[in-house]
């Protein structure tokens, strides 16, 4: 049977070209072979948000019928191959309220694929991917996650790289030289279809078994029904005793229980509370109000409410008070105050390394003609 | 509390005092809008809410047109409110306010509810106000005998359905509406729409009508109270920097506030009771302490004008030169003294 699904999860705005490129590309090159194919972004995803993961899907079938099954399914499930297109996905997504964090391997078949990009070791990213009770692949296209915005495409081939990569892990689906033909027709330009070969030809897959992965089981909620919603489907504002002053004089805000978005986030602030001054920038500027107050005036990121857009950084005049550090750096969501309190020594050291060990991360453009100084530099 | 009479119009409901806070360690912790919202990262429209749910405090009602700040905050059966609010239509922020605030005269006159001052805010994007929703807030602004807030949050575009083009959006922008082409670069050629000074000049009766930027939190917050406070219908104009359809690194978004004072295209004013008072960064443009930075600066930071070429740059200052120099009031009104008058 060559029938088959692939599905695409990427960060919101961000990726939206990414993932789309991807999608047509399946279709495509399915449809050389002479089968046909439907690319769908998944409806309850729009309006999409910078960062918050999101999903397209791709579906390839030898007939009308089999395209149609998949097409009544809100989400395809058993697909063949899961695409991550940034590996601190990994991490679990949470699309919307009630979603709970679903395991970036949930819609995946038993003995598919998950494909991602990522600089990271194989092992790293098998730590973060929730186990999951039947085996898989794990394959890799080593790259940094290809980030840019809704208008300026960044064009570094990750898009190609991908498709030349899933003819590897799913030829079942297409053959590499369909695959290439239809990128060659799509973007008429030989070094697209050079990169995809390539990234064809090194994509190696390692198998995951139910034994490997983060024990942990993530939260999920259950759906209120129909029946009970209330008349006029009333939500019930957020309870204000369940935050608040405590004796000490700190502040916890009541906080959105069924959405927490940290799933959003690809950089987190680390903060130096040694030279923090308690000017309130940062707690004031917080679009997601995840600041903390503690009893001692300061503010502590909550890092299941920080969705890490960096805005404390940017305001914050102390130099060396918040840095923004690579999502990968990290295995929980703890205060970082908590920790602090307990040992002032011990957090600066944790503080300087996670500072100083991880690779850069960016939202995507900084200013206009960035990408283009980037590559300048790096080939300098 | 504030008590005044129009004649033939009966008693103003009192409204709450709510005094400007003195800089940003007086402002308290309380949060009334939190976290939990589906908004992109580093939403300053997010950030608005939140401050301007702060600023009113407790006693407050919101109502809020359909928009980005309806869908991605009352996100499938959840919400990031602790106080009241409520969704209304696309263009009827002004018939949600005018309504709220009547209803809760007439139940408190029937003694059906406790008499007290509470806080009524109506709220709409630019597509919702200075589209859409324009002749509902012109009507509201009418009805002065009801003590109320309308602010607009103007991310430049209706960002909620993917950022098509607004009578806000700025010359030149990309939107899905405008997208750049071979052979037409600028496909918007419209100039934004200047709602805050048209709502104030065609509104006498109104007493405050303000320009207000999250750029600086405890400015646009001390805004909002002295809309509150004042009576009557109000109206503030705020500019959120909005990283998914200007195309930014959403960090930037406080600096690009800022970005949009300092180059002149945004200025803060209010019209108190009939008089125009500049503030902030704006005043100081105005009196030639602070010169404007080159609009260019602003621009090439966003990606919906990375198709701009020197020309369209040229244009851009050209209009904020024109805006400052030209006009009757500079950033207000936007046409000079003809000869004959």
């Amino acid at each position: 049977m060559s029938t088959g699904s692939v599905e695409v999860i990427y960060r919101g705005i961000y990726q939206k070209t990414l993932a789309k490129n991807i999608c047509r590309g399946v279709v495509f090159a399915a449809r050389k072979e002479g089968k046909i194919g439907i690319a769908f972004g998944r409806y309850s995803d729009s309006p999409e948000r910078n960062g918050i993961p999101a999903k397209q899907f791709a579906v390839v079938a030898d007939e009308q019928e089999e395209l149609e099954e998949y097409l009544s399914r809100y989400e395809p499930d058993n697909n063949d191959v899961t695409i991550a297109c940034d590996d601190t996905l990994c991490k679990g997504v949470e699309s919307w309220a009630w979603y709970g964090l679903q395991p970036i391997n949930k819609l995946l078949g038993e003995n598919g694929t998950l494909l991602v990009t990522s600089t990271q070791s194989p092992n790293k990213l098998i730590n973060f991917i929730h186990r999951k009770a039947s085996p898989y692949d794990l394959a890799l296209v080593r790259s940094e996650a290809s980030f840019s915005g809704l208008w300026v495409y960044k064009d570094d081939h990750t898009d190609v790289r991908l498709l030349g990569a899933l003819a590897k892990v799913a030829p079942h689906m297409f053959s590499i030289d369909s695959m290439l033909a239809a990128i060659k027709e799509q973007f008429k330009d030989d070094l697209k279809v050079t990169s995809a070969k390539k990234s064809y030809d090194d994509t190696e897959a390692q198998p995951v078994s139910t034994e490997q992965g983060n024990e942990e089981v993530p939260y999920s909620f259950e759906l209120p029904g129909w029946k009970e919603m209330e008349e006029g489907i009333v939500i019930r504002g957020m309870d204000m005793s369940k935050g608040g002053t405590g004796k000490d004089g700190s502040y916890v805000p009541v906080r959105n229980e069924v959405f927490k978005k940290f799933s959003t986030r690809t950089m987190r602030p680390v903060i130096n509370f040694e030279t923090c001054t308690k000017c309130t920038l940062c707690w004031l500027n917080c679009p997601d109000t995840c600041f903390d107050v503690t009893a001692d005036g300061l503010y502590d990121a909550n890092m299941e409410a920080c969705c890490g857009c960096g805005v404390c950084e940017a305001v914050c005049p102390v130099k060396e008070c918040v840095t923004m550090v690579n999502e990968e750096a990290f295995d929980d969501n703890d205060s970082q105050w908590a920790m602090w309190t307990k040992d002032k020594d011990g957090y600066g050291k944790w503080l300087a390394e996670k500072i100083a060990n991880q690779p850069a991360r960016s939202h995507g453009f900084h200013h206009i003609g960035q990408y283009e100084e980037d590559i300048a530099n790096d080939s300098a | 509390m504030s008590e005044t009479t129009v004649e033939g119009f009966g008693e103003f409901v009192e409204t709450q005092v709510l005094d400007a806070w003195k800089g940003p360690k007086k402002v308290p912790h309380e949060e009334f809008f939190t976290s939990g919202h589906r908004t992109c990262q580093g939403c300053e429209s997010a950030q608005l809410m939140k401050l301007m749910a702060k600023a009113a405090g407790p006693r407050t009602i919101i109502l809020g047109a359909t928009g980005c700040m309806y869908v991605a905050n009352t996100t499938y059966y959840s919400t990031p409110w602790a106080v009241p609010w409520m969704h209304t239509q696309l263009g009827s922020a002004g018939s949600a306010a005018t309504g709220t605030a009547a209803g809760l005269k007439a139940l408190m006159r029937k003694g059906k509810m406790k008499d007290e001052p509470i806080n009524v805010i109506s709220f709409c994007g630019d597509g919702g106000g200075a589209d859409m929703g324009l002749s509902a807030i012109s009507a509201a602004l009418q009805h002065t005998e009801y003590n109320h807030l309308i602010l607009m949050y103007d991310n430049e575009s209706y960002a909620n359905t993917d950022i098509q083009v607004s009578g806000s959006s700025p010359y030149g922008a990309h939107t899905t509406f405008s997208a750049p082409g071979k052979v037409q670069r600028i496909m918007n050629r419209r100039w934004k729409k200047n709602t805050a000074a048209m709502l104030a000049a065609g509104h006498p009766d109104c007493k405050y009508v303000a320009t207000v930027c999250t750029s600086n939190p405890v400015d646009a917050m001390n805004h909002v109270r002295k809309a509150l406070s004042i009576g009557g219908p109000t109206f503030i104009h705020s500019l959120d920097p909005c990283p998914k359809g200007w195309d930014y690194d959403p960090r930037y978004s406080h600096e690009l506030g800022e970005l949009a004072i300092e180059t002149g295209i945004w200025p803060l004013y209010e019209v108190v009771e009939g008089e125009l008072k500049m503030h902030g960064k704006s005043r100081r443009i105005l009196r030639g302490q602070l010169k404007r930075k080159p609009v260019e600066e602003y621009l090439m930071r966003q990606g919906r004008f990375a198709h701009f070429v020197q020309e369209d740059i040229d244009y851009f200052q050209g209009k904020i030169d024109q805006m400052w120099e030209e006009w009757l009031i500079p950033g207000v009104i936007p046409f000079s003294a003809g000869e004959e008058s």
